[in-house]
């Protein structure tokens, strides 16, 4: 039921152009009926949560509750609703058996929290990455190398930002309230491998798909085809759920099929004394963060044309094609990546908590104050998050 | 379970996980074994919040305070939203200006208002083409009046997909579905850009002022020209005013804006990726259209007892010399009065309307728009036989 309802509101469309497409292939012209069906925000998100909760029942995980408040306040809890993180009934239904009530502290860093995602968003996203992305992937003509790799840096950078400063303030606005939601993001880009990517990217969505589509059919206590097949078969499934186009569908299978050669590596060298030295891993992070880059350009892409070209100039089949970044832009991307992977591999096996706490009270106070002095000066313009289309 | 039921699951293969009993710990609605509270760290927080109001209070006080020094002042930002509120009040016989800057800048609707009795209302956009604000007007059914339309050919005719266009389609598509939230941040932003200096987007925003970095480009890059920095005031009405800063004979600023307009009134090369006669057989298609559709909205708007004049506001210097050249008369609004049949004011014409000095060579100082505005208001009664 949850399922027919999204599949009708985010896949009507997308199903009867393909299935027109199909009946084109054998002569038979079809013209359906528009449906302008008008998307129900976030509803990808109330979607699983909902479906969490009856899954959970279903297995026997989960009591049913008795209040109707609480279920309708699971599903559709306001900071989480639009663009996630996807909160589990059985994580958030036990908070409501009693009135939360703040710890000391639990406010303010609340607000704290608040205040990094606005900051990733505004000034990191939309301010000094998304106008060389829109303009890289807008951008009719073949473009040379480094244009076509910056514009993909700088998506990458951007949607990160995007979607875990949104997930920071949703997490951060729940505690003001009094409710802990788990973390949606764990420095994903010193991901060593795609696997490690994915404990570490979207961690709900991540872990919906495990529980509940990758162990049902068998995880990889199968024979290894039909592990190879269930990895494939859930990325696919997380890709469609990005979005009613064959692009995201492509981002997936490409995920999938990252998984699937990594556990090829895996199970060959895991034991190698090798496999496990510091070049190796430098190595391992670098061909992973590369290869993720390369997913992102279907991912943003609006068709495969545009996918095509951008690929075309990544790997140098455009050597005469057009510049179109000032070097401002150049070094902006530059320098925001740098940041970026460089803050990710100090915090890779950290928490923001205990980051926090090794810090001295002035340094915080300076850190906070630096990020909201630089959210006002940069007089954000209204950029909706990324993931609200989701 | 009745057997039906249970073979439809073996047939589905439903997940064995769903077949396992659940601990008791995982049983967690019953109680908060597994509850998940994040941690909190210890940190003075309190002392922390107040040590970072004042620092975010001093600090942006002192941004202010420097934005004013360098002769910014507080004034409305024309953006979609502001132009929206000034779109809903026009009514069935409203007097409207629509186009560019030129019109934005050159129309003072004090005189306006005392050479017409009624208050037009200012919809011209910077930077902007015309087609669809007018386009706009000619499908308000209701819509019975006055629309007097700027041309500056560049603009007017600047193609689908290209920024001028952007702009324009952006005002009338906020217009058609404008949020409320939209509706109110507008409402809210207006106050705070009355009193505050430093909240100029193009200038001094942390992009507008990672733009102004002196840093070169790299040879044949195909970076988009420079805007020009803020040179206006404009009030809620959407009058805008040049800085005076600006219209000080042989200003600085002056003499910047007037070598920004160059590049971005020269043609940009034909993009390499598209055959030069392809791309200007494209070019003269989409001039051709563009005829088109103006006559088609100035046939609607006319048939329900609408007018309609087009003006040519003054430019001069290199900036003329520019215009004349590459978008000559006899190409552009000789054609555009001819197709649509409707009146034009070329100010070029008309002596009393000759000899302004733009200072920036786009645009009049607010001292000369209304004097402008005066001797043009007697031409237009006459082309519209009011």
């Amino acid at each position: 039921m949850n399922l027919s309802m999204l599949g009708f509101f985010k896949y009507g469309n997308f199903l009867l152009q393909n299935f027109q497409w199909l009946l084109a292939r054998v002569g038979i012209i079809y013209q359906p009926p528009h449906l302008d069906i008008l998307l129900p925000v976030g509803i990808s998100f109330y979607t699983f949560h909902s479906l969490s909760y009856t899954l959970d029942i279903y297995r026997g995980v989960l009591q049913p509750t008795k209040s109707l408040r609480d279920f309708i306040l699971a599903v559709s809890f306001f900071p989480q609703l639009v663009a996630g993180p996807i909160v589990r009934a059985g994580d958030f239904l036990p908070q409501l058996l009693h009135p939360p009530r703040l710890k000391n502290g639990q406010f303010l860093w609340g607000l704290a929290l608040m205040t990094l995602g606005l900051f990733q968003k505004i000034v990191l996203a939309d301010t000094l990455l998304s106008g060389s992305a829109d303009r890289v992937f807008g951008y009719a003509g073949p473009l040379v190398a480094l244009d076509s790799w910056a514009g993909v840096l700088a998506f990458a950078g951007q949607i990160f930002f995007d979607f875990a400063g949104y997930s920071l303030c949703a997490i951060g606005a729940a505690l003001t309230l009094g409710f802990h939601l788990k973390d949606n993001f764990r420095f994903p880009y010193a991901a060593i491998g795609f696997s490690d990517f994915w404990r570490r990217w979207h961690i709900s969505l991540s872990t919906f798909l495990r529980d509940y589509l990758y162990i049902p059919l068998g995880g990889n206590q199968v024979r290894p085809f039909r592990a190879a097949l269930n990895l494939v078969i859930v990325m696919f499934l997380g890709g469609l759920w990005h979005g009613a186009a064959w692009t995201f569908v492509v981002w997936g299978l490409l995920h999938g099929s990252y998984l699937v050669v990594e556990r090829i590596f895996r199970v060959s060298f895991e034991h190698k004394p090798w496999a496990s030295t510091l070049p190796i891993r430098v190595l391992a992070w670098f061909a992973t963060y590369a290869a993720v880059c390369v997913a992102w350009v279907f991912f943003r892409a609006s068709d495969f044309t545009m996918a095509s070209r951008i690929l075309g100039g990544m790997f140098g089949r455009h050597p005469h094609g057009d510049a179109i970044l000032s070097t401002r832009e150049l070094l902006q991307i530059g320098t925001v990546t740098a940041g970026l992977i460089t803050m990710h591999w100090a915090m890779r096996d950290n928490t923001f908590e205990t980051a926090v706490m090794r810090l001295p009270p002035w340094t915080i106070a300076a850190i906070g104050s630096a990020m909201i002095c630089a959210i006002i000066v940069t007089q954000g313009s209204s950029n909706a998050f990324i993931y609200f289309q989701f | 379970m009745p057997s039906s039921i249970s073979s439809f699951k073996e047939r589905l293969r439903l997940p064995r996980l769903f077949f396992r009993k659940p601990s008791r710990e995982e049983q967690i609605h019953g109680g908060p074994p597994l509850e998940f509270e994040r941690p909190i760290p210890p940190a003075p927080w309190s002392g922390i919040a107040i040590a970072v109001t004042i620092v975010v209070i001093v600090a942006t006080a002192a941004w202010e305070l420097y934005c004013r020094s360098l002769g910014y002042g507080p004034t409305l930002n024309d953006n979609e939203d502001l132009w929206t509120m000034k779109r809903r009040i026009v009514e069935p016989e409203s007097i409207v200006v629509i186009g560019d800057s030129r019109a934005w800048f050159d129309v003072d609707l004090d005189e306006f208002q005392k050479g017409f009795g009624k208050r037009p209302i200012q919809l011209a956009m910077a930077g902007s083409t015309v087609l669809p604000a007018l386009a706009d007007l000619a499908e308000d059914k209701n819509f019975r009046g006055t629309v007097i339309c700027s041309v500056v050919p560049h603009l007017f005719f600047a193609p689908p997909g290209s920024p001028p266009m952007d702009r324009a389609e952006k005002g009338v598509k906020r217009f058609h579905n404008q949020t409320p939230a939209q509706r109110v941040s507008q409402y809210l932003g207006m106050p705070l850009e009355e009193h505050v200096a430093f909240l100029k987007p193009d200038d001094l925003s942390l992009e507008g002022l990672l733009n102004q970095l002196p840093i070169p480009n790299r040879p044949g890059a195909l970076v988009p020209p420079r805007f020009p920095p803020y040179f206006q005031t404009e009030d809620r009405e959407r009058r805008a005013r040049m800085w005076e800063k600006c219209a000080e004979p042989g200003s600085e600023l002056a003499k910047r804006i007037q070598q920004i307009w160059i590049p971005l009134f020269t043609p940009p090369p034909p993009p390499s990726y598209i055959p030069k006669d392809v791309f200007f057989a494209q070019m003269n298609e989409g001039i051709k259209k563009r005829f088109a559709d103006v006559t088609a909205a100035v046939e609607k708007i006319r048939s329900r007892g609408g007018k309609i004049v087009f003006v040519r506001f003054p430019n001069t210097g290199g900036l003329k010399e520019l215009e004349d050249r590459i978008t000559p008369r006899e190409r552009t609004w000789d054609p555009l009065l001819k197709m649509t049949g409707a009146p034009g004011i070329y100010y070029s014409d008309f002596p009393d309307l000759s000899g302004f000095n733009c200072p920036e060579w786009s645009h009049l100082s607010a001292d000369d728009s209304v004097e402008f505005s005066k001797r043009l208001v007697p031409h237009l009664r006459d082309a519209l036989n009011m």
